[in-house]
């Protein structure tokens, strides 16, 4: 049988490790105690020490928090009715309109076309950035003036994509954070309005411990389906994978890989237990 | 604000000090774990919060409070002392001519920035000019000229360009005029060697009197190694911290300072370009400990 005592060592170590690859506080806390109770008095197999124990206990307890509510993304569009709408969330700079712009062509690969829709009415340069990526990808992209109501722009782009048989509409918003009232309320609004068939949060996979914060109250004004996680490329770690799909229960979708229109990937849950538990192989 | 929950947290343990005169090993311990919790939930990098926490260990065990502290005051002052060595001074920024280049990861904030302390400088008297380096962002030359307007400051830019280093020269020289020249450059990280090099040509252009890395609040455990390129690369004579109307604590950016050898020159609070605020240590320590 395993001591508790035994235990506090390599969970120890563990706590550390999640810590250092950015897994919240609280979610690894909560890794870690579901844990404990799974393997005091467990018999240990024979010829593992307590660290194989716990270390196989640990994957199967990640594996079992980031493959949280997968499900066919694909297949899910592609069975929907059309126009498909799907409103991308999520706090400043973290890479939104560029995932926006690397869906279009990836539904574009999958025989679908898209049409693209500024509601982040807000930000300087924001209605050049995205008709520049529409542009660059030959996408028809709906925009209104600075400072016009967001969610008018989305329904506009819906009205369109209905009228000229477009199959999914790719929403854009501003970037705001959680602790704004009024951005949120205003966030709350759009999908009371547009009603989209699809949110998609984006994060960035550099982000550290706040990244449960603003995962939850973006979930609560305007339930998420899914998250995308940009910038994967500048972090070897992603921890805050974690974080976020244990605070939301909702699935990682996408990584983004890159500042290329190509750079995004499939979420694979797998790959990264291995990454965040060091057998990269 | 950063660091707050720390003072919280802290104050909690160091009350129940109160009324002791000496500290026994497990009232050291128990504020030495509130303090590496703390920490760890500001994202400052695990291993600079093990060894800030090993010296306030080891001094609290260690060195003889002076007569008369008690043991809370001796504790406080400890920390005190060390969370100041850490943090630094606030970058020195002389009001005089300047060039000052902006570096940073991708949506760190650095064309806002650019713009508040366009704004910054000039309500202190100075002429500033913004030059806009990145030809690689959609929209990048419009958002920068936009915020420039905002900021009611000169602006260079060249949005058929695709040659950064040229467009610095160039701006430079357009803005010859300006006391205070800003140089914005594309997002990059520490992983991107072409990007790293572009950056480094920059430099040697521009030669600044100051680089400035501009770092998300929110940033976690990579701040270190993110830090360590841009220095290696560059040289990081201050660090900005954006996005501090969020929850995010901003932790990264001490790593950031602890790795550069450099210090906190401003703090970004929103989106207008009035959102900015000289960094004070004396002031925020004091605050942070509830002093
Ligand atoms: N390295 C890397 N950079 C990325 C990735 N995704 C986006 N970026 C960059 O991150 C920066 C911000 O991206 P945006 O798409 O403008 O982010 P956003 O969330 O729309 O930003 P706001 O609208 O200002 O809130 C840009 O420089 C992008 O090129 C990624 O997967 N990897
Ligand atoms: N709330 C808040 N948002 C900020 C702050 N600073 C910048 N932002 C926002 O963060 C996003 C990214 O800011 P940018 O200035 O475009 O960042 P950047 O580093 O120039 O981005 P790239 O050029 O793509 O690397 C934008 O939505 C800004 O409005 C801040 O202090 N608070
Ligand atoms: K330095
Ligand atoms: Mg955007
Ligand atoms: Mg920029």
């Amino acid at each position: 049988l395993i001591e508790a005592a035994e235990l506090e060592g390599p969970l120890f170590e563990l706590e550390m490790a999640l810590l250092e690859s950015d897994v919240e506080m609280t979610v690894t806390e909560a890794i870690l105690d579901r844990l404990r109770e799974e393997l005091t008095g467990a018999t240990r197999a024979q010829v593992k020490g307590t660290g194989t124990v716990v270390e196989e206990a640990l994957a199967e307890s990640l594996r079992e928090v980031i493959s949280v509510g997968q499900f066919d993304f694909d297949q899910r569009i592609a069975e929907a009715d059309k126009p498909v709408t799907i409103v991308f969330t999520g706090v400043n700079g973290v890479g939104k309109t560029t995932s926006i712009a690397k869906l279009a062509r990836y539904f574009e690969e999958r025989g679908l076309s898209t049409v693209l829709a500024n509601g982040d009415t807000y930000r300087a340069g924001a209605n050049q950035q995205l008709a520049e990526h529409a542009e660059n990808l030959g996408k028809k992209v709906i925009a209104h003036d600075q400072g016009s109501d967001p969610a008018a722009v989305l329904y506009d782009a819906v009205e369109y994509a209905e009228a000229n048989d477009i199959d999914v509409v790719l929403g854009d918003t501003a970037g705001r954070l959680h602790t704004s009232n009024d951005l949120m309320a205003q966030l709350e609004k759009i999908d009371r309005v547009v009603d989209p068939d699809m949110t998609i949060f984006v994060d960035e996979a550099v982000a550290g411990q706040d990244a449960t914060n603003r995962a939850r109250e973006f979930d609560d004004a305007a339930t998420i389906d899914g998250t995308i996680l940009a910038k994967a490329d500048a972090d070897s770690q992603g921890g805050a994978a974690i974080s976020i799909a244990h605070v939301t229960g909702k699935p990682i979708l996408f990584l983004g890989t890159g500042q290329g229109y190509d750079d995004i990937e499939r979420f694979e849950p797998d790959v990264l237990v291995d990454r965040l538990l060091g057998d990269d192989d | 604000m950063v660091l707050d929950d720390l003072g919280s947290s802290l104050r909690g343990t160091l009350n129940r000090l109160q009324g002791k005169t000496r500290l026994d090993a497990d009232d050291v311990e128990e504020v030495v774990r509130e303090i590496q919790r703390s920490l760890i939930q500001a994202d400052v990098e695990i291993s600079l919060v093990m060894d800030l926490s090993d010296r306030i260990e080891d001094r609290a065990l260690n060195e003889e409070p002076p007569g008369g502290t008690t043991a809370r005051d001796f504790v406080l002052r400890i920390v005190y002392e060390e969370m100041v060595d850490l943090v630094g001074e606030s970058t020195d920024l002389p009001l005089e001519s300047q060039t000052i280049l902006l570096a940073g990861l991708q949506g760190s904030g650095k064309t806002t920035t650019a713009a508040k302390m366009a704004w910054w400088f000039s309500k202190k008297g100075l002429r500033p000019a913004v030059i806009q380096t990145d030809t690689f962002r959609p929209g990048a030359y419009d958002q920068s000229k936009q915020m420039a307007e905002r900021a009611e400051v000169t602006f260079y830019g060249d949005p058929d360009s695709d040659d950064p280093v040229e467009i610095a020269r160039e701006g430079l020289e357009a803005a010859d005029e300006a006391e205070v020249k800003i140089v914005d450059t594309a997002g990059r990280h520490a992983l991107e060697d072409d990007l790293i090099d572009e950056i480094r040509a920059i430099d040697d252009v521009v030669q600044p009197d100051r680089s400035l890395l501009v770092m998300d609040a929110a940033i976690g455990q990579g701040a270190k190694d993110q830090a360590r390129r841009f220095e290696d690369a560059i040289g990081i004579d201050g660090v900005v911290i954006t996005k501090l109307d969020g929850t995010a604590k901003g932790g990264g950016a001490l790593t950031a300072v602890n790795e550069t050898d450099s210090s906190i020159a401003f703090l970004g609070t929103g989106e207008t370009v009035q959102d900015v605020e000289r960094f004070e240590p004396n002031g925020f320590i004091s605050r942070l400990l509830g002093m």
